[in-house]
C-alpha cells in the first residue's frame, strides 16, 4: 500500500484559509441592474434541464461553494455539461445558475463566458500555442477589471506551482504535467470565484498525475478559492475533495461531505473506503502521533522536505475498507499496531457474494471493513456490538 | 530586362496600376468581409450554412461571362442597383472602376473564404474558449488569439485572393469593358493587344504575368509547407 503519498497540512482547509484570510468577503461580481438583487446566497444554485437524443440531464441543486467539491460519476453522465453551463461556455435555455449572490443566467440574462468570475482547466492541455509559458499566465491577469480585488500575485502563483523555471518556454516544450500547471496557474491568477476543473488529470500519464495532484492539494489547502472537480477517478476524488456530488441516470444522485459520501452503496460498490479526520500532536522516534477523539494511532512519519518547517495538525487518513479486519478483543500478539475501539452500525452486502461490508463507528466519524460472509458469521457480529477493529494501511494526506 | 521595361507604352503602366489597384481594394474588401463569414461557417450548425457553402462556391464553376452577365443587368442603367443610383442621381455602376471592383470581390470570394475556413476548423474551438474564461471578450479573442493562431490561413488567402484577381477577365470584359485607367486591366488589355495583331506587345505582358503569378504561387505554397509543420508541431 501506499502509506504515505503526499502529505499536506489540512488545517488551512478546515480553518481559516491562510493567502485568503480577511479577503473572502469578495463584492458580488458587478450584475446586470436589470435584474432583480438576489437573495444571499452561499451556495451555487443550479436549476438546468437538457434532453438531446439519448442524453438527458435535469438538475436543481444547490452546490457548497466552498473548500473542494466533486462531481462524481461515470462518463457521459452529464459531468462535463454541466460545469460547461456553470462557466457560461454552453447557453442551455431556461437554465439558471447563480455563484454567490451573482446571477450569472436566469431567464433571458446571460453573463458571457468572460464577465464570470471563473477560472477553468480543461481535461488536454489548452495552453494559447503562440504564447510562452509567461504569457500564458499572465493573459487573464492582465484582462483583469479595474476594481478586481487581486488576492493572488503572479509571484505567488509562480512560487506555489513552482513555474519560475519554466517561464520563458514554449507549450509545446513541456511535459503534459507540467502544461497542466501552468493551466492551473494562469487560471489561478484570473482571480477566480470559482476555479473550475474538467478531468485535469485524466489525460495525464500515472507519473504525471502523482506529480501534479499536490499541487491541486496545495491550492486547496493554501488559496481557499472554492474548486469544481469533474473526475471519474474515485482515488483521485478522495484525495482533493471535501464533499462529493455523486452524479448518476442524468441528474445529482446524493451530495454532502466526502466522509459520509462514501458510504453511499454507489461508491462502496467502485472500492469502499473510509475517510478519517485526526489531529496529530507531532511525532516520536520517526512515527507520528494522531488523536481521533479518545483514541491514538501511530504512522510512520512521512519523510516529506515540508515536513521540517511546518508540523500539520490536523490529517485525512484514507483506510481501504479491505485494510480493515475485526477482532472481539483487543489483540496483543498481533503486529498491527493501530488497534481501535468502535462499535458496529451496519453490516450490508458487499458487491462480492461472498464478502460482507460492516459500517462502523468510530469516535462519531464513519469507517467501514470488508469481511468475507463467513468472518462476519463467526463472530456472530451485530449492530450495536463493541469491537476492535486493525488498521493494516493508511493513506495520509 | 531595362529594355523590356522601357518597351512598355503608358498604356501598358496604366494597365498595370489599375490592375494592382483592383488586386489590392479586392483583398482588403475580401479580408474584411470574408473573415466573418468564414468564421460563421466554422461555427454555424443550421442548414442555411450548406446554401451559403455552396454561393460561395458557384464563381468557382460558372464561367464568368454568367457572373458577369448578370452583374451587368444588376448594375446597369436598368438594373436593380445600377437604375437606383441613377434615381439618386449618381452614376450606375456598368463599365466603371466600382462595377469591376464589386465584380472582383464576388468572382474571389471562395478564395479567400476557403483557406480561412480551413484554417478555423484547424484551430478549433477551444484555444477560443480558454480565452473566454480568461476575461477576452469576442474582439480579444480575434486579436490574441484568432489572428495570431491563424495566421497562416490569412496570408494564403490574401495572397490568393490577390493571384486570382491578377487573372481575371470574364467577368471584367463582360462588366467593365475596355475603358482604359477605369476598367482596362492587364488580362484585359493583353486581349485588345491581341485583337489589334500587337504580338509582341501582348507578349511582354503575358510574360509578366505568367513570371508574377508563378512568384506568388511558389510563396503560396511555400507558406503553407511551413504553416502545416508549424501545426504539426
Amino acid at each position: 500500500m501506499n502509506n504515505v503519498i503526499s502529505l499536506f497540512h489540512r488545517t488551512a482547509r478546515q480553518g481559516k484559509p491562510t493567502l485568503a484570510a480577511g479577503q473572502r468577503a469578495v463584492p458580488p461580481a458587478p450584475a446586470a441592474p436589470s435584474v432583480p438583487a438576489a437573495p444571499e446566497s452561499a451556495g451555487l444554485t443550479l436549476a438546468l434541464t437538457i434532453q438531446r437524443g439519448d442524453f438527458s440531464l435535469q438538475i436543481n441543486n444547490t452546490l457548497p461553494l466552498q473548500g473542494v467539491t466533486a462531481l462524481f460519476g461515470r462518463s457521459g453522465c452529464g459531468k462535463t455539461t454541466l460545469l460547461r453551463a456553470i462557466a457560461g461556455l454552453d447557453r442551455h435555455a431556461g437554465a439558471t445558475v447563480q455563484c454567490g449572490a451573482a446571477i450569472w443566467q436566469q431567464g433571458s440574462h446571460f453573463v458571457p463566458v468572460h464577465q464570470r468570475r471563473i477560472g477553468m482547466v480543461f481535461q488536454e492541455s489548452s495552453l494559447l500555442p503562440h504564447l510562452t509559458v509567461a504569457q500564458n499566465l499572465l493573459y487573464g491577469f492582465n484582462r483583469l477589471a479595474k476594481h478586481t480585488p487581486i488576492q493572488l500575485q503572479p509571484e505567488q502563483v509562480m512560487q506555489l506551482l513552482e513555474l519560475t523555471p519554466l517561464l520563458q518556454q514554449a507549450p509545446e516544450q513541456l511535459s503534459g504535467g507540467q502544461r497542466q500547471r501552468v493551466a492551473l496557474g494562469r487560471a489561478l491568477l484570473s482571480q477566480p470565484q470559482l476555479l473550475l476543473l474538467d478531468e485535469p488529470l485524466a489525460s495525464l500519464d500515472q507519473q504525471s498525475r502523482s506529480e501534479i495532484l499536490p499541487f491541486l492539494q496545495r491550492i486547496a489547502s493554501q488559496t481557499g478559492i472554492p474548486m469544481l472537480l469533474v473526475s471519474h477517478q474515485l482515488d483521485d476524488v478522495v484525495k482533493l475533495a471535501d464533499n462529493l456530488v455523486l452524479m448518476q441516470h442524468g441528474g445529482i444522485h446524493s451530495q454532502g461531505p466526502l466522509q459520509q459520501q462514501l458510504l453511499q452503496p454507489e461508491l462502496a460498490a467502485i472500492g469502499a473506503m473510509s475517510l478519517l479526520h485526526a489531529k496529530s500532536s507531532g511525532s516520536k522516534h520517526h512515527l507520528l502521533q494522531l488523536s481521533i477523539g479518545q483514541q491514538q494511532l501511530q504512522l510512520p512519519a512521512p519523510l516529506h522536505a515540508d515536513t521540517a518547517s511546518y508540523s500539520p495538525t490536523s490529517y485525512r487518513l484514507r483506510i481501504q475498507a479491505r485494510d480493515v479486519a475485526l477482532s472481539l478483543t483487543p489483540l496483543n500478539d498481533s503486529s498491527v499496531s493501530n488497534q481501535l475501539q468502535v462499535s458496529i452500525s451496519g453490516i450490508n452486502p458487499a458487491p462480492h457474494p461472498a464478502e460482507t461490508l460492516v459500517q462502523l463507528t468510530l469516535e462519531g466519524q464513519p469507517l467501514q471493513a470488508l469481511l468475507t460472509k463467513q468472518s462476519v458469521e463467526r463472530l456472530e457480529l451485530q449492530i450495536g456490538q463493541q469491537v476492535y477493529a486493525q488498521i493494516k494501511a493508511v493513506a495520509l494526506d | 530586362m531595362p529594355e523590356l521595361l522601357a518597351a512598355l507604352s503608358p498604356q501598358d503602366w496604366q494597365a498595370i496600376l489599375l490592375t494592382l489597384k483592383l488586386c489590392l481594394y479586392t483583398t482588403l474588401i475580401l479580408l474584411l468581409l470574408g473573415t466573418p463569414l468564414a468564421w460563421w461557417l466554422s461555427l454555424s450548425h443550421s442548414k442555411l450554412r450548406t446554401a451559403v457553402q455552396a454561393i460561395v462556391a458557384l464563381p468557382l464553376v460558372l464561367p464568368p461571362t454568367v457572373l458577369g452577365f448578370y452583374l451587368l443587368l444588376l448594375l446597369g442603367p436598368h438594373g436593380v442597383v445600377g437604375g437606383a443610383l441613377e434615381q439618386l442621381g449618381l452614376n450606375h455602376l456598368a463599365f466603371s472602376f466600382s462595377g469591376i471592383l464589386i465584380g472582383s470581390v464576388i468572382y474571389s470570394l471562395p478564395f479567400t473564404v476557403q483557406p480561412l475556413l480551413e484554417s478555423f476548423r484547424r484551430m478549433g474551438p477551444r484555444p477560443l474558449e480558454v480565452a473566454a474564461t480568461l476575461g477576452a471578450g469576442k474582439l480579444d479573442q480575434l486579436f490574441s488569439v484568432v489572428l495570431p493562431l491563424c495566421r497562416g490561413g490569412f496570408i494564403i488567402a490574401a495572397t490568393l485572393t490577390f493571384a486570382h484577381t491578377l487573372g481575371e477577365f470574364g467577368v471584367i470584359l463582360m462588366l467593365g469593358g475596355s475603358i482604359p485607367g477605369e476598367t482596362q486591366v492587364l488580362s484585359v488589355l493583353i486581349y485588345d493587344h491581341t485583337e489589334a495583331m500587337n504580338y509582341a506587345q501582348a507578349q511582354q505582358l503575358s510574360l509578366g504575368l505568367v513570371i508574377s503569378a508563378f512568384a506568388v504561387l511558389f510563396i503560396v505554397y511555400g507558406l503553407n509547407r511551413r504553416f502545416e509543420r508549424e501545426a504539426a508541431l
